[in-house]
């Protein structure tokens, strides 16, 4: 298909504003909808032109197709602020279970401009909703609580399928912008964490150019786990905050994988100091050997999600504390730099935690007493205060460094 | 808007482990007051360096000269650990299970890396004491300590640069609680503990 007449149309439109957009980059943007997401041509033109508007902060400026013969006090889904009475039209992205008999549905609702959670009341008698279809809703509540903001229908509401029938492709953000609600992101999972709840189905670290963000998934019919390594589309996940840090439930959310690459921030750190802790888990450590798992088990093989597995892979880790003096670093090494920093290999651990009366305990104290206390020098990816490192080799003495200290101490005697 | 933790304070619910200061035992031993951050209970204690560093913990590499194991009931073992500058006395004790025996283990003399809690004490004929408890304990070679007092030297310095240009609330304070202490008289600490580096 040829996009090159619409994205020579789109260029035209931005540079009788004064801004200059290579029809290429229009016209790549305008490929990757159609073809890869199945948009109409005349949506798509509409969504990258609105896109690139945002970009460079000109009023919105898509008409072609896609604009419905909306009323005038129709509200879009970004503008909306809590204490509103809103009329909207908007597509079912997503549908959850209620956590309450007087709730009918919840999920949420969507727009070109943005996503809402929303709430039909079990008293609000409002027709039911299907997830995908487009409604439009009159005289409806926007209301807050604990910073998010959601929509409700209540009995007041009128609730009506509307006419239109389109895709919806939101625009993501960077995951540094990222703001309680629902968010949009595109973004490479960086990270799989061990799960902490027999309900989770995987739960890890998302990343992309701009910043980190934990995220979660629930177990629940139909759902996957993600990737580690790949990039996906991620469309209106909720955004919560938990200890005062944003996390990801994608449970709501549309994933489509990307074949592209994301380069991750905090990619490279190098921390320079003494590791002042080695801590439990440490040493010799049994994984789980169900295909994807590979989460730390107990002594006794119980994995947390796949019980009892006699059948085990042996592992060697440390987790500890990296001190700089001025900062301490959650530091976490992998096999292979296990192996090199304290000279014990995995094979060689196995014999000696089989030929020990301590058992595993005999190679934790081995490393412990190998590390502890020394100065190294690691490379490697920081995450929120977690270091990865890639390489962690013991410090030498410096006698440049020597005298130059010397000369320091000295010079104001 | 400064980044700096210290300057934003504790976040609610977010764990930070305090950094394991490097102090020569010749600073450790001046130190005369220990505060808390904070009301609670569990809020950390802090001893003041004269240089205008609060320290919840340390980190020190010397040569354990010394052990003894003391108490009955309640065992604990004190220690004394040399660095080129003077002595710090270490305890750990039946709290400390894993530091305790750790430092039963060693045979002295020994290069020991030691991480652990500074404490001020005052004894019943009013001299103070700083004594550090033992976190964690372990044998390490002279290349460890030379480093280990390259590092302190680096670190004391910074302090006493910080010292003098510096308006840090922690500064202002070891300035009104350690009035009579002159800091540039731990560059000369640092100079002498380099000094005796030898290549």
């Amino acid at each position: 298909m040829d996009f090159s007449e619409a994205a020579e149309r789109i260029s035209r439109k931005f540079s009788q504003k004064g801004t200059e957009v290579d029809p290429k980059k229009i016209e790549s943007k305008l490929r990757r909808l159609v073809n890869e997401f199945g948009v109409q041509p005349s949506e798509a033109e509409r969504s990258v032109t609105n896109e690139l508007a945002k970009e460079f902060n000109l009023p919105a400026m898509g008409t072609a197709g896609g604009k419905s013969s909306g009323t005038a006090d129709r509200k879009k889904i970004a503008d909306m602020t809590p204490g509103e009475w809103v009329t909207i039209e908007g597509k079912i992205v997503a549908l959850s279970a209620p956590v309450s008999p007087a709730i009918a549905q919840s999920g949420i609702i969507a727009d070109d401009t943005g996503g809402i959670r929303f709430v039909a009341w079990a008293k609000s008698n409002a027709p039911v909703m299907t997830e995908g279809s487009w409604y439009r809703i009159e005289s409806a509540v926007v209301d807050e609580f604990k910073g998010i903001s959601s929509l409700k229908i209540h009995s007041g509401t009128t609730v009506k399928e509307s006419g239109t029938d389109g895709a919806l492709i939101p625009d993501t953000v960077p995951i540094g912008n990222l703001q309680k609600g629902i968010g949009c992101i595109r973004a490479k999972v960086i990270q799989e964490w061990d799960a902490s709840h027999e309900r989770m189905l995987q739960s890890g670290l998302l990343g992309d150019e701009t910043g980190t963000i934990k995220f979660v998934i629930w177990k629940e019919g139909g759902k996957e786990k993600l990737t580690v390594g790949s990039v996906y589309n991620i469309f209106y996940a909720l955004v919560d905050e938990f200890n005062s840090r944003l996390s990801l439930n994608l449970n709501t959310a549309t994933i489509l994988q990307d074949d592209s690459d994301i380069q991750v921030s905090g990619g490279d750190t190098t921390v320079r100091g003494a590791i002042v802790h080695i801590a439990p888990g440490s040493g010799l450590i049994k994984r789980c050997p169900v295909e994807g798992c590979n989460r730390a088990i107990s002594r006794q093989n119980y994995c947390p999600v796949h019980e009892i597995q006699p059948k085990f892979i042996y592992d060697l880790r440390i987790k500890g504390w990296l001190d700089t003096g001025e900062k301490t670093h959650n530091l976490l090494l992998q096999r292979d730099v296990v192996e090199s920093l304290t000279g014990i290999t995995l094979a060689s651990a196995q014999e000696i935690a089989e030929n020990n009366p301590l058992g595993m305990d005999e190679v934790f104290l081995r490393m412990r007493d190998t590390v502890l206390g020394r100065y190294v020098t690691c490379h490697g990816r920081e995450i929120d205060n977690r270091l990865l490192a890639n390489t962690c080799e013991r410090l030498t003495f410096e006698s440049g460094e020597h005298a130059a200290l010397l000369n320091r101490a000295g010079g104001a005697l | 808007m400064s980044t700096n933790p210290r300057d934003v304070g504790r976040r609610e619910g977010v764990f930070e482990r305090e950094p394991a200061r490097r102090v020569f035992a010749a600073e450790l031993r001046e130190c005369r007051y220990q505060f808390k951050d904070g009301e609670d209970e569990k809020s950390p204690t802090f001893v003041l360096l004269p240089t205008g560093e609060r320290c919840n913990r340390i980190f020190l590499v010397g040569t354990l000269t010394e052990k003894q194991r003391q108490g009955d009931q309640n065992i604990f073992y004190r220690g004394r650990v040399v660095d080129p500058s003077g002595t710090f006395y270490v305890m750990a004790g039946s709290y400390q299970p894993e530091a305790m025996q750790q430092l039963a283990k060693i045979d002295t003399p020994a290069f020991v890396a030691v991480v652990g809690k500074p404490n001020l004490y005052q004894t019943p004929d009013g001299a103070f004491l700083v004594s550090v408890r033992v976190e964690s304990i372990t044998v390490v070679d002279k290349g460890t300590r030379d480093l280990w007092v390259l590092d302190t030297a680096a670190r004391t310095l910074d302090r006493i640069d910080m010292f003098s240009t510096g308006t840090k609330p922690d500064v202002v304070k070891a300035k009104e609680q350690y009035p009579n202490i002159d800091v540039t008289v731990f560059r000369k600490t640092a100079y002498d503990a380099l000094a005796q580096i030898r290549i």
